[in-house]
């Protein structure tokens, strides 16, 4: 059978322990975990929701732009992230199931391993407001 | 395939009078495939006895380190076929993006640590990483695959004449999870014991000394159990112990282990604790006639 990284299982592992909202996808780009402060902010636990392509995740949570379009997958930071192997860093706001906008700013970075990239994590934070400066 | 315990402590080797029974050796399983072929499972200070149980004559022989403590190497230069020129040494481990495995082996066989260098061995040895995807020695298909502990560590599954045996004596799955409720992909490990004939893993610690030694890179015995559960592995040798227990301490443990494995719905004679000395005869399995369909 087939078998998880070990760098993703120890970052599922390690993202389980989080309160800060944090999503996971595999070398492919496809989402494979959040742990529960993510399903908290999504208003859906992981194992409610389960993995999902793109489409499906991009109808149900967005992202959106400041405009309230929606980003493409590509511009992802966690699609760039495993696709280019380099950090990104991005502002957007996504919707909870119960409708709620919630802006937010993305880190993700690349699960860099022996055998290439794995995958790579994004953690989510509140926008800061302006003029908080740190 | 037949495979015999040759040491089975961790951490340190514990000579005394109160593990003489299930021994003071670290880790090394001797494994003898159905086509003859050698392979020892890590060169802890158990192999000295492997090597001495050898006869003097040309040898070809893998050793296939899960990781490079020690306690799993230490023994290599005290192995006898290494000091005889007719012997043929490969030495599989885990790749590193430090140092290639034989420079990372050599900073133990080397001064001021070790009397000899690497390249005094008299014999014919070669280092190389393990690949990504299973490869064949003899009669057996291998199968490696990285483990949580510290630092680059592999489990082995060796699989011969129907059989399977997996081998993963520093093992931590149960870091950050409960492996009760992950799914079986997302288990470290599980490819390489599933349904194994004979699983030899990580039981270290006593439930109650884990949680002083969590992040460790070690089992106690509740999660090498529920491991074992979930895999579906027939047999199961708890192995690593921790070089504080003495015989009594592991006759207890062994105890404890039988009764937490039948409430688990197991059957007592199928787990136990890792003497030294211990050998497990897996004869060849017959495929099935009716699988020919």
């Amino acid at each position: 059978m087939s078998q998880r990284p070990l760098e993703l299982i120890l970052a599922r592992n390690l993202m389980s322990a989080l309160s800060t909202p944090a999503f996971l996808v595999d070398e492919g780009g496809l989402l494979v975990f959040y742990n529960d402060a993510a399903g908290l902010l999504l208003g859906k636990r992981f194992e409610e929701l389960g993995t999902v392509g793109a489409d499906e995740w991009g109808a149900l949570f967005g992202p959106f732009d400041s405009e309230g379009e929606p980003i493409p997958y590509d511009e992802l930071p966690l699609v760039v992230a495993v696709r280019n192997g380099r950090p990104a860093h991005a502002t957007f706001a996504i919707r909870s199931t119960d409708g709620t906008s919630h802006e937010v700013e993305v880190s993700a970075f690349p699960i860099l391993t022996a055998h290439g990239s794995q995958g790579a994590i994004a953690v989510f934070w509140p926008a800061a407001t302006n003029g908080t400066g740190s | 395939m037949d495979v015999r315990l040759w040491g089975t402590r961790g951490s340190i080797p514990s000579p005394g009078p109160e593990t003489i029974r299930y021994g003071g050796n670290t880790s090394c399983v001797g494994v003898t495939l159905s086509d003859g072929s050698l392979l020892a499972l890590d060169a802890g200070t158990g192999i000295r006895n492997l090597g001495l149980s050898l006869p003097d004559e040309p040898t070809r022989l893998h050793i296939l380190l899960t990781h490079l403590h020690l306690d799993h190497i230490q023994g290599l230069v005290f192995f006898a076929p290494a000091f005889r020129a007719q012997t043929e040494i490969v030495i599989w481990g885990p790749a590193s993006p430090e140092a290639s495995l034989r420079d990372r082996i050599g900073r133990y066989i080397s001064a001021p640590l070790s009397p000899v260098e690497v390249r005094e061995l008299p014999c014919d040895v070669s280092f190389r990483h393990c690949p990504e995807t299973e490869w064949e020695i003899g009669s057996a298909r291998i199968h490696a695959a990285s483990v949580a502990h510290r630092g680059p560590t592999l489990g082995y599954r060796i699989e011969d004449g129907g059989n399977s045996l997996a081998y993963i004596p520093d093992h931590e799955p149960a870091l950050g999870a409960d492996l009760d409720a992950l799914e079986e992909d997302w288990i470290s490990g599980f490819a390489l014991a599933r349904d194994a004939s004979l699983l030899i893993h990580d039981g270290q610690y006593a439930d109650r000394e884990y949680p002083e030694h969590v992040g460790w890179g070690h089992s106690s015995l509740s999660h090498a159990l529920s491991f074992a559960r979930r895999t579906g592995a027939e047999r199961t040798v708890l192995f690593h112990h921790d070089p504080l227990h003495t015989d009594e301490q592991l006759d207890e443990l062994g105890e404890e282990a039988k009764q937490a494995w039948t409430e688990l719905g197991g059957e007592a004679e199928n787990i136990e604790l890792g003497v030294e000395g211990a050998g497990y005869e897996l004869p060849a399995r017959v495929p099935s006639a009716t699988a020919t369909g």
